[in-house]
């Protein structure tokens, strides 16, 4: 048995809500929807002895929310001090501002952005290619399960995946479980023969790298 | 502030204002010991914060970090905005800060930032203070700021200074190369550790205006992997990167 894993969404409007929840089930995850900052937070409080999610989807602005005692800022500094690697895209009609923008990195200096105004599908695509993603020769199914291409070998924990989809970015893990779970992954790598390996950097931070040849091959995103 | 490509400050942004983050009473409510931020409340009466809730100490750009990070102090954000879109994916963490919580959020860089940029701010004494101790690339827009170090780099234009932004991330000196996040890749795949290295390897074929005691450390990493570079001070009295002779490798 294993856990789906959790993605946070803020998002104020229940329609769009529903769309970004139905598609995450629809991949398997575990969906913490929110259309209030108050509620994400909440579920982040909740749940923060059992899970991490391993994405977040924030909506900038929260007009329509049905609860404004916090804001989506306070959401985004609250993932940025106590879920850093946890992968956050916000989204905004007015991402172009630089002011917006500003205020965006300061509450969270990692969140990617993208534009709204390239429509729901467009940032779906977007997800989709973060969490569906290709790294050397490993691929992320369903996101819970990480492929080793040439064997079809499966490996499931949900660490594993968060190391694939934060690449090339270092991610640190904060208990000795999932220090070990990254461990097993790098053994795991190495006796499958496979073109990606763990690299530590200390203090329970790791990243995945791709070795040279297999990057350079064509079509393999690195 | 949009920039035309024709002086290659290829950042699309725009002036007019958007609405302000509303300022929510969150912290209010974790003071008084409830709410979703009380786990983040300090120790206080009944084992909670109380006392000023001003939300800026809880801005993610002041949460202590590891990673490499460049430091970006301006009036409104702007140059930091421009900075993070010529970093490349995983490099660095630009941190926006502004003239009064650029102490804080330098403090949060851990060991140090690796990269100071600022514009049209003074710097505070002990941002100062950092620059003149530490192996801090210093990179300047417009009038420099009093007591910035002699390595400091000072540009006209924008775009000059985000291209230099854009090579020093991109660094490459005899094999060694940044690692995304931090540390220091050797041709083989070695990883070495040390904010000092990553500076002067950043830095090359510059360096810094420092004294020789603040490279031993990273001297010693270079020598321990048989490197063949070594940090020396050069012509112009900086510490940089050179080439160890072969006589004097293992």
């Amino acid at each position: 048995m294993r856990a789906n894993p959790e993605v946070l969404i803020l998002e104020d409007d229940a329609e769009t809500l529903d769309e970004l929840q139905s598609h995450f089930t629809r991949k398997r995850f575990h969906p913490l929807g929110a259309r209030s900052a108050s509620r994400a937070l909440s579920l982040l409080e909740h749940n923060r002895y059992s899970s991490r999610p391993v994405l977040a989807i924030i909506d900038w602005d929260l007009g329509k929310a049905p609860d404004r005692t916090a804001s989506s800022g306070d959401v985004l500094s609250r993932l940025a001090r106590e879920l850093r690697e946890c992968p956050v895209i916000v989204y905004s009609q007015n991402i172009d501002a630089f002011n917006v923008r500003s205020q965006i990195q300061r509450s969270h200096p990692r969140a990617l952005l993208h534009d709204k105004r390239d429509g729901d599908a467009s940032l779906l695509e977007r997800i989709d290619r973060m969490l569906d993603r290709t790294v050397g020769d490993l691929r992320i199914h369903d996101g819970t399960v990480v492929v080793h291409l040439p064997t079809l070998e499966q490996h499931h924990h949900r660490e594993a995946i968060r190391l694939v989809v934060h690449h090339p970015d270092i991610v640190t893990f904060h208990s000795d479980t999932a220090t070990k779970a990254v461990r097993r992954f790098g053994e795991w790598l190495q006796s499958h023969g496979s073109a990606v390996r763990l690299v530590s950097h200390g203090n329970r931070k790791y990243r995945i790298s791709v070795t040279a040849t297999e990057a350079a091959e064509p079509g393999i995103e690195t | 502030m949009s920039g035309g490509a024709a002086d290659g400050y290829g950042v699309s942004v725009s002036t007019w204002l958007a609405p302000r983050t509303p300022v929510t009473p969150t912290l209010t409510e974790a003071a008084r010991g409830h709410g979703p931020f009380r786990s983040l409340a300090r120790l206080g009466v009944e084992g909670c914060f109380v006392g000023a809730t001003d939300a800026p100490w809880m801005l993610g750009v002041r949460a202590p970090d590891r990673s490499r990070a460049i430091l970006v102090v301006t009036i409104d954000g702007e140059l930091a905005v421009a900075v993070r879109d010529v970093v490349p994916s995983g490099m660095a963490v630009v941190r926006d800060a502004r003239q009064d919580d650029a102490d804080e959020i330098a403090a949060a860089c851990l060991p140090w930032p690796w990269m100071v940029v600022g514009s049209a701010v003074s710097l505070t004494p002990a941002l100062s203070l950092l620059l003149r101790e530490r192996p801090v690339l210093t990179f300047w827009l417009g009038c420099a700021a009093d007591a910035l170090p002699g390595h400091a780099r000072i540009f006209e234009r924008p775009a000059a200074l985000l291209d230099a932004v854009r090579r020093s991330c991109a660094a490459h000196v005899g094999g060694m190369r940044l690692a995304p996040g931090s540390g220091v890749e050797l041709g083989d795949g070695t990883l070495l550790r040390g904010a000092t290295l990553e500076s002067l390897v950043a830095a090359y074929p510059g360096g810094f205006a420092l004294p020789t005691r603040s490279f031993r450390a990273a001297a010693g990493v270079l020598a321990r992997h048989d490197a063949g570079w070594t940090a020396v001070r050069g012509g112009d009295a900086r510490m940089t990167l050179a080439p160890v002779p072969a006589e004097q490798r293992r």
